[in-house]
């Protein structure tokens, strides 16, 4: 049964990264990409990496494409963001990740109705997880931590020059 | 964790307190000497801390850095870059506009990343090392935004390091389904008591060569180099050449010796075609350059060819033989390197990057000092006698005669061949007359810090070059301490 779930999330993973990567316009790109991530999530679930899997869904899908989308949106600014907007919402561009949203929907059903047991036997939970990360791998979680240090300070320096342009336009 | 591990830390946890140090000065006070002086004081104290234990047994911090002689070394070697490349930066960025003070916590993060990678016996800190110096990287190669072709160079080095970051973690996936575990050590034992080989593992190395061969720039993923390299400021691209290559190959080195993998026959025939590759295609593209930060590109991309032929030797010969060569052409590949593009980054002025070979024209009459010094490094990076590329190529060849590749050693024959004509290119415009050009004397500003590094390096590649037994002395000393 598990294994059998497995699979049709593996072709939902599958096919919704082929979508993403062949629509046209970004944002329907991106609904897919979502889309992608959250069978990545069900595919940790299945496999019995329950905080992998939250983690997946809120860092990935949630917050980091919930960003994308926003931003990508937002650049749209003006008069033809109405009508645009209009175009994105028909029908046929959100019944395809709708579709795939409710078959993973429905296999998370399955899965915490039957009793939720993974195909492997074994669960991570949070607790082991922390247990790795602070004790053998304790290096590694601050060597992570100076890596995103090393983005923060770049983000701000090649953010910087649009930021006085756009002020320099308005004064 | 215990006192003694933290001992051995220290040069690591130095220059990640440093980073941190001089990224809350900046918030306090925006001072581009103190900046300076401050990220140079965070490298020399953790140079020292390296003096310090230099002579300690090999630690293992936790399983994913193991602090040995090797390591140190490395260590060692890549401050000391760190250090000169921080002083060409001083006198580059000195006269720029703009905020210059986050390139040096960049550089130290990138310094991090580098050192972690040297000193990692883990795929776990392996990687991480390596993301460290990549982010690094992408945004030191686009730091002056305002150049055109900088900010190219930082989205084709973002894309194709993340293509090749995804084909290296794919490798470690399949070395770790089959093996369970993600130490070297561990890998090694694994595939010791492995019979026939194993077509997962054999795929999942292959991944790991191709993304690593990424960031070496080895031939057949060797696109963006010549565009970084050009697209970068030329300080940066020191550090590139040398400091994040070196890292790279240490690892890759470290890896194939812990984990045992020289037993896979079938990688070698890889490498060996990869070598080959390299060493044509690099020395055969230089010939048609005309800026030399290209020419130089293409050059590195022969010479990783080079150090990959003694590393291939690995196979037949012992692995401490294989150490010597591949450190010591590395060190003397890391001081022509920044030799050679610290007189770029000298020539340069914030209007122009002096990266066109007919800016070099007349070198010789107007600047003869840095010519003479710019033509030793171009005639060490062709290994010619008296400079320390000598011994470095001499290396190269004694380990391929000793491992008997003579196809390799053929095609680094006609690699070193190709070589010499363009190096001496460079040499010869550099003597043509100065009347036939049409360039306005530059305004000479003081580089006193640039300098003064050119002159060192110049002594160190002299030095190497006639006597090269202290240096061979303390590679010795550790080229046994991998096992």
């Amino acid at each position: 049964m598990m294994l059998f779930l497995f699979y049709i999330t593996s072709a939902v993973a599958v096919f919704a990264t082929v979508m993403m990567i062949t629509r046209l316009n970004a944002v329907h790109g991106l609904l897919y990409l979502i889309l992608s991530l959250l069978a990545a999530g069900v595919l940790f679930f299945l496999l019995g990496a329950h905080f992998a899997a939250v983690l997946e869904v809120i860092i990935y899908a949630g917050a980091i494409m919930v960003l994308f989308v926003f931003v990508i949106m937002m650049l749209n600014q003006g008069q033809k963001t109405t009508d645009q907007e209009r175009i994105w919402l028909q029908p046929t561009i959100w019944i395809g990740p709708s579709v795939l949203a409710v078959i993973l929907f429905a296999e998370m059903l399955i899965v915490i109705v039957s009793g939720g047991n993974a195909e492997t036997g074994q669960i991570v939970d949070s607790k082991q997880v922390a247990i790795a990360l602070y004790g053998p791998y304790l290096l590694a979680v601050e060597l992570a931590s100076m890596l995103l240090l090393a983005g923060l300070v770049g983000a701000y320096h090649l953010g910087k020059p649009m930021l006085k342009k756009t002020l320099g336009k308005r004064a | 964790m215990n006192s003694n591990q933290f001992i051995a830390l220290a040069p690591i946890l130095i220059i990640a307190g440093a980073a941190v140090v001089t990224m809350l000065i900046i918030a306090i006070r925006r001072n581009f000497v103190l900046i300076n002086c401050v990220s140079a004081c965070g490298i020399l104290l953790s140079l020292l801390a390296v003096g310090l234990i230099w002579q300690a047994n090999p630690v293992q911090a936790t399983s994913l850095i193991r602090v040995d002689g090797y390591a140190l070394f490395y260590t060692a070697l890549l401050l000391l870059t760190g250090l000169s490349v921080i002083g060409l930066c001083y006198d580059y960025f000195k006269a720029r506009t703009g905020e210059n003070e986050e390139l040096f916590v960049l550089l130290l993060t990138a310094l991090l990343g580098a050192v972690v990678l040297v000193s990692s016996s883990h795929f776990a800190s392996f990687f991480i090392g390596l993301e460290t110096l990549s982010i690094s990287l992408f945004v030191l190669i686009s730091y002056t935004i305002n150049r055109q072709n900088s900010l190219e160079a930082a989205i084709k080095y973002l894309i194709l390091s993340g293509v090749s970051s995804a084909f290296l973690l794919f490798g470690m996936a399949l070395i770790y389904a089959q093996s369970g575990v993600l130490d070297f050590n561990g890998i090694g034992r694994y595939l010791m008591n492995q019979k026939d080989m194993n077509a997962l593992v054999l795929s999942g190395v292959i991944l790991i060569i191709a993304g690593v061969g990424f960031k070496l720039s080895l031939a057949p993923f060797h696109l963006w180099t010549p565009d970084v390299y050009e697209g970068a400021p030329s300080p940066i691209t020191a550090f590139i050449a040398t400091a994040s290559k070196g890292a790279v190959f240490a690892l890759l080195l470290r890896y194939f010796i812990s984990a045992y993998n020289y037993s896979y026959l079938p990688f070698l025939t890889v490498l060996s075609v990869i070598a080959v590759l390299s060493i044509l295609i690099g020395n055969l593209l230089a010939l048609l350059q005309n800026n030399v930060k290209r020419l130089l590109a293409y050059s590195s991309i022969g010479h990783m060819g080079y150090v990959l032929v003694a590393f291939i030797a690995g196979g037949r010969i012992a692995p401490a033989l294989v150490v010597e060569s591949v450190t010591f052409y590395l060190v003397t590949y890391f001081i022509t390197t920044i030799g050679a593009f610290g007189i770029i980054s000298v020539l340069s002025t914030p209007q122009i990057e002096a990266d066109d070979l007919s800016f070099y024209r007349g070198l010789f009459w107007r600047q003869p000092w840095l010519a003479t010094i710019f033509t030793l490094m171009l005639i060490s990076l062709a290994g010619i006698p008296l400079t320390a590329g000598f011994i470095g190529k001499f290396y190269i060849f004694a380990s391929g005669a000793d491992a008997r590749l003579w196809g390799l050693l053929l095609t680094v024959i006609v690699g070193s061949g190709l070589g010499l004509y363009y190096y001496l290119r460079v040499v010869v415009v550099m003597s043509m007359n100065v009347e036939a050009t049409a360039i306005e004397p530059v305004e000479p500003v003081q580089k006193r810090m640039s300098t003064t590094i050119l002159a060192v390096l110049t002594l160190l590649l002299l030095w190497f070059g006639l006597y090269p037994g202290h240096l061979i002395e303390s590679i010795l000393l550790i080229s046994n301490s991998l096992k």
